[in-house]
């Protein structure tokens, strides 16, 4: 799926995909942490967004 | 912080990340206000439709966690 | 009437007499001139209608669906593979299909032979490797190679997979050395200039789905598109929508389909739609070794787990 977005233009760092368990909540915090730190430096996402008229 | 919020829509499955989740803010970790999470019954319910419609619906970036 | 149509009418007719199957589907002669229709066969006297040639671009696996009785199908090397996808997802029962198999030598890229003309064409006339085409104004002959589709020209399936009768000898096989040179060329493309090229790609789009209905593939009862509650994508052209409609049609076809070129051929707006697919041809042959409709004992690398899956993407 990120595969195919990423061809299409969609940067790769826009799909995220992880495995926790529910007794890991370290790991959750360091996930999210991360992810943010990516997205954040990609910026808001222009691309796919549907706009709908007023 | 100047920075534009961002948005992360993150589909957590509900007895794994869910949970996860849960320990966290029990735990009182502190983590960036980013996300925005959707608990699913299992990851098994995620498809890509979901990922395609919270991007048109404006998400910055997707997160699926099982 | 070349060796590969009367054999087709040989195999049709005495399979027709022996009532071995009640109908054959095969391509019959359009009413315009480069483009074969299929066509449903249910007795002998019909067998005429037959034919074979290099206008023959659609996908006959998308009418194997839903019949009763045993049919005989007539399969190119895509359609073959196609017609093992159908058995490997039970569309399809092998016992009650006669596959007749037709080596194919490559489809002719109707765009490219009509940018030869400046007016409307009135005949196509193949004569083994050439063909002649007039116009009202023009006659032309070309070596039918290089007016090759673009997916046949990079086919490495020529023969069919499975089948029953074969109508002709079967050619040889190419060996590509880079199978995926469109995809690589996008690939080199920085994030914002893959985006234009898909934008450029699909502004012609008028959502008419004719790539969804040539396609064999889909056969969902109800298609996403189709879906009113939740509406995963709107009906109009708005980009998003169409982008949206595009991926989405693309990915569901991952693992499975065979480039036959069917979606390219039925789309009125002469859009390359295969942009999309290919790249997920590639991905799972590289990620998981697996070309679609190759053999119908293996399941595709989508529904079935092994330990050795990449997963190098989950953290």
């Amino acid at each position: 799926m990120g595969n195919l977005l990423e061809h299409m233009g969609i940067e790769r760092d826009r799909v995220h995909f992880s495995w926790i368990s529910s007794a890991e909540a370290i790991k959750f915090v360091d996930i999210v942490k991360e992810i943010s730190e990516k997205v954040r430096a990609l910026g808001p996402n222009t691309k796919l967004v549907k706009e709908y008229n007023e | 912080m100047a920075e534009k919020e961002i948005k992360i829509v993150s589909f957590l499955c509900n007895w794994c990340s869910y949970g996860a989740a849960d320990l966290a803010g029990v735990s009182r970790l502190e983590y960036p206000a980013d996300i925005r999470v959707v608990r699913i019954p299992c990851s098994g319910r995620m498809s890509p439709k979901f990922i395609l419609s919270a991007f048109r619906e404006g998400a910055d970036a997707v997160w699926v966690s099982g | 009437m070349n060796t590969c149509t009367k054999r087709i009418r040989e195999i049709a007719s005495a399979l027709l007499e022996k009532k071995e199957v009640e109908k054959v589907i095969g391509f019959a002669t359009g009413t315009i001139p480069m483009a074969s229709n299929p066509i449903v066969v249910t007795s002998k006297q019909d067998v005429e209608k037959l034919v074979f040639n290099s206008t023959c671009g659609l996908n006959l696996a998308n009418y194997i669906r839903n019949h009763k009785g045993k049919i005989a199908v007539i399969a190119k090397g895509c359609d073959a593979r196609n017609i093992v996808t159908h058995v490997i997802e039970n569309q399809a029962d092998r016992e009650k299909l006669h596959i007749i198999g037709v080596p194919c030598s490559g489809m002719i890229d109707k765009n490219k032979v009509a940018s030869l003309f400046k007016d409307d064409i009135v005949e196509f006339i193949e004569d083994g490797d050439t063909a002649t085409i007039k116009s009202a104004t023009k006659e032309e002959t070309i070596n039918k190679k290089d007016y090759l589709r673009h997916n046949c020209s990079l086919c490495t399936h020529k023969n069919p997979v499975i089948y029953d009768d074969l109508a002709c000898d079967e050619g040889e096989e190419q060996s590509l050395e880079i199978p995926y040179p469109d995809v690589d060329a996008i690939q080199s493309l920085d994030a914002n200039a893959k985006w234009q090229h898909f934008q450029e790609l699909t502004k012609n789009c008028i959502r008419c789905y004719s790539c969804r209905n040539a396609r064999p593939l889909c056969y969902c009862p109800t298609c996403f598109v189709d879906e009113a509650g939740p509406q995963w994508v709107g009906k109009g052209q708005d980009e998003t929508d169409v982008n949206t409609f595009h991926f989405l049609r693309a990915f569901h076809c991952a693992g499975r389909c065979t480039d036959c070129g069917a979606c390219v051929e039925a789309c009125p707006m002469d859009i390359n739609v295969r942009d999309f697919t290919r790249k997920l041809n590639k991905d799972s042959f590289e990620l998981f070794g697996w070309e679609a409709g190759l053999d119908t004992t293996r399941r595709p690398p989508l529904d079935s787990y092994s330990p050795d899956d990449p997963n190098d993407f989950i953290k």
